[in-house]
Formats: structure tokens, C-alpha cells, sequence
């Protein structure tokens, strides 16, 4: 699996990919999307990574971008 | 503005393309070494849909000729915002990726969109790639030169995405069997 962008949050990031994408491909893909048994770990992940981003200033980056185009689809594509 | 276009067959099925885009910039993708770090943001799946939504950040690290740096602001870390839905009905992967880094001087859109491959949707997949690359400046020939080397770095990044993407769905392959073999002994 991929780093996170602080080595600090690789292994939680790590438990919680591995969660993911197990619950991806075994319950997800097969219609069963209302489980969510890696919540715990997307949490301990996610205190751990806006540590970061907040830190690096990134944080203010993504919220402006969420703003402006919060799916990022103001590309036109026909 | 300038259009980067592609597209390409896995001989994967949809399912299995889907499962290993999630791994995409793993070890076994020894070409894209641009990319540094993924981070998941946000996740969630929308109950009336069953569309699974996830933002995240994508952090790369590459060089840049000296006069770009100048114009950028010249650090060699950058980040992509991605946001992806997956719609599991409809079998398609879209992902949308647009750069934060920069993006006063130079805007880049991405859509790619994996479906299954319309002659054999059970075992092949189609990967749909464009790119728009817009400069914003006073001086359009600053902004043609811009465009132009992003058009192109963009295009090898894109060839090292497919060449890497190729290795890691033969070694996800290849682990299922394993894995499905060891099953079957027990």
C-alpha cells in the first residue's frame, strides 16, 4: 500500500486500507454496503492525518478547493 | 487550453480493475515513483445510490525545469485532490483529479473512467483517460510554453500510470490464485 504523506500515520493508514479493501471486495462489490466495521480504524487514521495536514497548512488548501468545487467536476466532458 | 486524451483495454474484468485502482500506487507499481504519499480524506457511500464517494490527496514529488519552478513558486512537492465514485450498478469507476498546488498559474483536470469493455464486459476493461491543462497569465506565449511541457509530462506520468497499473493487476492476480489454492487444500 501506498505512504501517507506523514510517516507518522503510515501504519494506521495501512490498518485501515487493508480494512477497506477487504470490506470492499468481499462485502461492497457483492450489494452488502451497509456495514462499516473499519470505521474505528478510519477514525484513529484520521486524527493522525489532519494532525499533518494541519500542520504542512494543507488543510486550508483542501477546504478552499472542497468549496469551489467539492466534486471536482467543473471540467466540462462530453 | 490543450486536451490530453487516452485510453486502453485491461484484460482484467471490471471487479478485479476496480478492487486493484484502490492499490494502485503500491510497491508492485515500481514506474509511478512521482507519486509520494495517497491519503484518504472522506469516504461514504450514499444509501439511496449505493455510490461509494471518496476524496483524496495524492502527494507527488518531481522536478520541474527552472524557469517553470520560477513561475510556481518553485517547491518540488505538490498535491492532487481526487474525488471518486464508484457506482456499482452501472459497473464505472470515475475519478476527477484536480491540482492544488499551483493552480493560480496552471489548472489540471483529469477524469478517468474504468467500465467494463463493451465487446467483452465480463473479462475486459476499458480505462478512459483526458486532461485539461489551462495556463493563466499576461503572456500567452509563457502560457503555450507552460501548457506544452505540462501536456507532455502528463502524458509520460499517464504511460508510467498504465505501465505500473498493469503490474499491479498481474500481482493481484496472481496473489488471489495463490490464495484460492491455498483454499482449496484446506
Amino acid at each position: 500500500m501506498s505512504a501517507s504523506i506523514d510517516p507518522e500515520c503510515s501504519e494506521k493508514k495501512e490498518r485501515y486500507d487493508t480494512c477497506f479493501i477487504k470490506w470492499y471486495s468481499e462485502k461492497y462489490l457483492r450489494g452488502e454496503s451497509q456495514t462499516d466495521e473499519c470505521k474505528d480504524l478510519f477514525k484513529e487514521y484520521q486524527i493522525c492525518l489532519n494532525k499533518a495536514l494541519k500542520s504542512k497548512g494543507i488543510d486550508a488548501m483542501i477546504e478552499e478547493a472542497r468549496k469551489t468545487s467539492p466534486n471536482n467536476d467543473n471540467a466540462k466532458h462530453g | 487550453m490543450k486536451v490530453f486524451e487516452s485510453s486502453c483495454t485491461f484484460d482484467y474484468p471490471w471487479a478485479n480493475v476496480s478492487v486493484a485502482n484502490w492499490r494502485k500506487y503500491c510497491a508492485w507499481n515500481t514506474q509511478s515513483t512521482h507519486v509520494v504519499a495517497v491519503d484518504t480524506l472522506s469516504r461514504s457511500v450514499d444509501p439511496s445510490t449505493g455510490v461509494l464517494r471518496t476524496e483524496r490527496l495524492i502527494t507527488c514529488k518531481q522536478s520541474a525545469p527552472r524557469w517553470l519552478m520560477k513561475f510556481v513558486g518553485g517547491t518540488e512537492e505538490s498535491f492532487v485532490r481526487e474525488v471518486s465514485e464508484v457506482d456499482p450498478s452501472k459497473r464505472t469507476v470515475t475519478l476527477r483529479s484536480t491540482n492544488l498546488t499551483g493552480s493560480n498559474f496552471v489548472s489540471v483536470q483529469e477524469t478517468v473512467i474504468y467500465s467494463p469493455d463493451p465487446i467483452a464486459p465480463e473479462s475486459k476493461t476499458l480505462f478512459r483517460q483526458d486532461a485539461q491543462i489551462t495556463a493563466y497569465g499576461a503572456f500567452s506565449r509563457l502560457c503555450g510554453a507552460i501548457e506544452d511541457w505540462s501536456v507532455e509530462r502528463f502524458g509520460q506520468n499517464a504511460m508510467k500510470g498504465r505501465l505500473g497499473f498493469e503490474a499491479v493487476l498481474e500481482m493481484s492476480a496472481k496473489a488471489f490464485r495463490e490464495m484460492r489454492s491455498e483454499e482449496a487444500k484446506i
